[in-house]
């Protein structure tokens, strides 16, 4: 059975969804708070970058580089640029000693992309009354660093809803989880063919409840028809053989008295006969739900299986010969098994009817008792024309008659006796194909209980 | 003439018995109550008795072993509803010889009988098998028609014990098959016949008066004179 893994509950991908929506939230909110403080600041750079330019206006142009010094001694935080440029771009003073090409000398700030400067960094250039070009720049460093800021807040809240999400959806989705696998669990006794047990609920009334009661109350549904329908059936079978029988024995006893030279003698025979073929079939309905009724275990002994397998080719050489096929039989002493010996003698049996049935003549059955660690596997392999793989399972049904059956006399019900006999043993029953021919696998084992 | 108790409830089971007796030359006391059914079976006026598994205020399983424990030890065949297996075991470790299953066919319950009937008959510890011109010689394990000797197979010895512990009885397929190999369910008509016609080739050879006859929709039977 398919095992329910923790990340693959419902509560489990809901959590890790709700936690990608928390983390697409935090990113946002910090996103923005970036873009409109990006604004802010720029703006606020440009008015201090507009502001110093206009003060330095004022200083005549020959004083100008001692101002510079003054203001770069003041500025112990090292934000503000300067420099003073020849009307060619040839510098004259200032802590600024290359002007930027291409910058604009009209007096409005931009972004400085130069390097050695941080992002966000504001300047502007514009030609003095005197010709040369005095250049003014600002770098607060506050940008990047406000950056640096949100992007550890991202990667730190990013690490923070994952591990959480994660921690929390499997907290979440264990309690469910458990349920669903005990529910998976008291559902394997029903797909085992036990149809009276049920899925447990727990008094919560919530969906998985639901879901339950609803299963449960089809169970119910199912489990009532089903034994309607086989209690018909068996029920059919054991009221018409009564008739049957009686209506045999007025043949029967029509024939005793007449005599075999009466005119109708071969019609009465013939009648005879086909009342025995019907009372055979009754016969083997009502032993396959006598098989299924039959309590588990009851009647159950030690059997050797060697010696049911060499007296089942026993029984049947003689079949074997008369069909012109050749039996082979290869019993290993397989190891003693706690088995109902007689059903197991009768599914044996059935299995090489079948065979000797199905073999043309030239060819070989072959009934096999091997020795493996889990314990005996019987093998009836024959060289007839097989079973298709689409009909294996339904062979086993009752009166279910493959197409290859359909000129041999029998009436579908031995391969469901032994299906029978399997269930009531556990013990797995497997077709398979021998190219050419049919292999049927009987594992003498009931296979450890639980998965 | 050989008197036969039928201790059975059920009208028309209990007609079907007493018609295939009488037809069979036996003579038949039906009894439908189980009280009145124990007075009768311990009488001692009876060779056989059939008795049904379940009936009114004694129930059979008590019938057979009350006889048991008076000492009365004529052949019972139990006849009951009850297939299971178990219910079989229980019948037969009361104290009855034979169990058959209703519904059943009448010649094969008067088969049933009469092979009980001839086993209570027969001599203890017998060592030699007779029939005409066919010997079995139960310690060499030996058999022989007319002083030649034939070559058996272990089933075909103990098909032909059978056969002949019961020359002149119709013995079913049924009950061939479980008297030889001990299991009760329908092998299928085939299966017997193959192993009677494997027996019949030996035992009886081309040129002899054949001993085994088939018994249309019936069975088989040795016959017991010429």
């Amino acid at each position: 059975m398919q095992r329910l893994e923790i990340w693959r509950t419902t509560t489990f991908r809901l959590t890790l969804v709700y936690g990608l929506a928390f983390a697409i939230g935090v990113v946002a909110v910090l996103g923005l708070t970036y873009a409109s403080t990006a604004v802010f600041m720029t703006r606020q750079m440009n008015q201090i970058v507009v502001g110093q330019a206009r003060g330095l206006q004022g200083v005549p142009p020959r004083a100008l580089a001692e101002t510079f010094r003054q203001l770069e001694e003041q500025d112990v935080r090292h934000v503000y640029y300067f420099g003073l440029f020849r009307r060619d771009g040839a510098w004259i003073a200032g802590n600024v000693h290359r002007l930027p090409p291409g910058t604009p000398q009209d007096g409005l700030p931009r972004p400085l992309r130069e390097p050695g400067f941080q992002p966000g960094a504001r300047a502007l250039a514009e030609r003095l009354p005197s010709g040369e070009i005095l250049f003014v720049g600002f770098d607060a460093k506050v940008l990047s660093g406000l950056r640096a800021i949100i992007l550890s807040a991202l990667l730190l809240s990013g690490a923070l809803v994952i591990v959480l999400g994660l921690a929390v959806g499997a907290a979440l989705s264990l309690a469910p989880l458990r349920r669903i696998r005990a529910m998976q669990q008291a559902s394997q006794p029903i797909l085992d063919g036990e149809l009276s047990a049920r899925l447990p609920t727990s008094n919560k009334g919530d969906e998985i409840d639901l879901l339950a009661g609803i299963a449960n109350g089809m169970m119910d549904e199912v489990e009532r028809l089903l034994w309607a329908v086989k209690s018909v059936g068996d029920n059919v079978a054991h009221d018409l053989r009564t008739p049957l029988t009686r209506l045999r024995a007025l043949l029967y006893r029509v024939r005793e008295e007449t005599g075999p030279s009466a005119a109708h003698a071969d019609m009465i025979d013939q009648a005879l006969s086909e009342t025995d073929a019907l009372l055979t079939r009754f016969k083997a309905l009502q032993r396959i739900s006598e098989i299924d009724r039959r309590e588990r275990r009851a009647g159950f002994a030690s059997v050797r299986l060697q010696a049911l397998v060499e007296q089942i080719g026993e029984l049947y050489a003689p079949l074997a010969e008369q069909h012109g096929q050749r039996l082979l039989v290869e019993a290993e002493d397989a190891c003693e098994i706690l088995a109902d010996r007689d059903l197991l003698f009768e599914a044996f049996s059935n299995l090489m009817s079948n065979a000797v049935k199905f073999t043309p003549a030239g060819g070989v059955v072959r009934l096999k008792l091997t020795r493996r660690t889990e314990g005996p596997r019987l093998e009836v392999i024959d060289t007839g024309p097989g079973v298709p793989e689409a009909e294996r399972e339904a062979v086993l049904e009752r009166f279910y008659r493959g197409r290859e059956a359909g000129r041999a006399p029998g009436c579908g019900l031995g391969l469901s006796i032994v299906a029978a006999v399997a269930r009531l043993h556990n013990f797995r029953l497997e077709l398979g194909d021998a190219a050419p021919g049919l292999r049927v696998t009987l594992d003498c084992w009931a296979p450890a209980m639980g998965r | 003439m050989t008197r036969i108790l039928a201790i059975e409830d059920d009208e028309i089971t209990a007609r079907e018995i007493v018609a295939e007796f009488t037809r069979r030359g036996y003579e038949v006391e039906c009894v439908a109550d189980g009280r009145e059914g124990l007075v009768r079976a311990v009488s001692g006026e009876f060779e056989a008795v059939t008795l049904d598994r379940m009936l009114p205020n004694v129930d059979g399983l008590t019938i057979v072993s009350v006889m048991r424990k008076a000492g009365i030890d004529i052949p019972v065949l139990m006849i009951s509803a009850l297939t299971d297996v178990d219910e079989r075991i229980r019948g037969l470790r009361a104290g009855g010889d034979d169990y058959m299953t209703k519904p059943f066919a009448s010649e094969e319950m008067s088969a049933r009988l009469e092979v009980l009937l001839r086993r209570a008959r027969a001599q203890p510890r017998e060592t030699m098998l007779r029939v005409q011109d066919l010997e079995l010689d139960l310690v060499t394990r030996e058999a022989r028609r007319g002083g030649r000797e034939i070559a058996l197979l272990p089933t075909e010895f103990k098909l032909l014990e059978y056969l002949m512990r019961n020359a002149g009885e119709v013995l079913t397929r049924t009950m061939i098959f479980e008297a030889i190999w001990g299991y009760h369910f329908d092998p299928g008509t085939n299966l017997i016949d193959v192993h009677l016609s494997g027996l019949r080739r030996k035992v009886d050879a081309p040129g002899l008066t054949p001993l085994i006859r088939t018994i249309r929709g019936s069975g088989y039977a040795l016959s017991a004179t010429a």
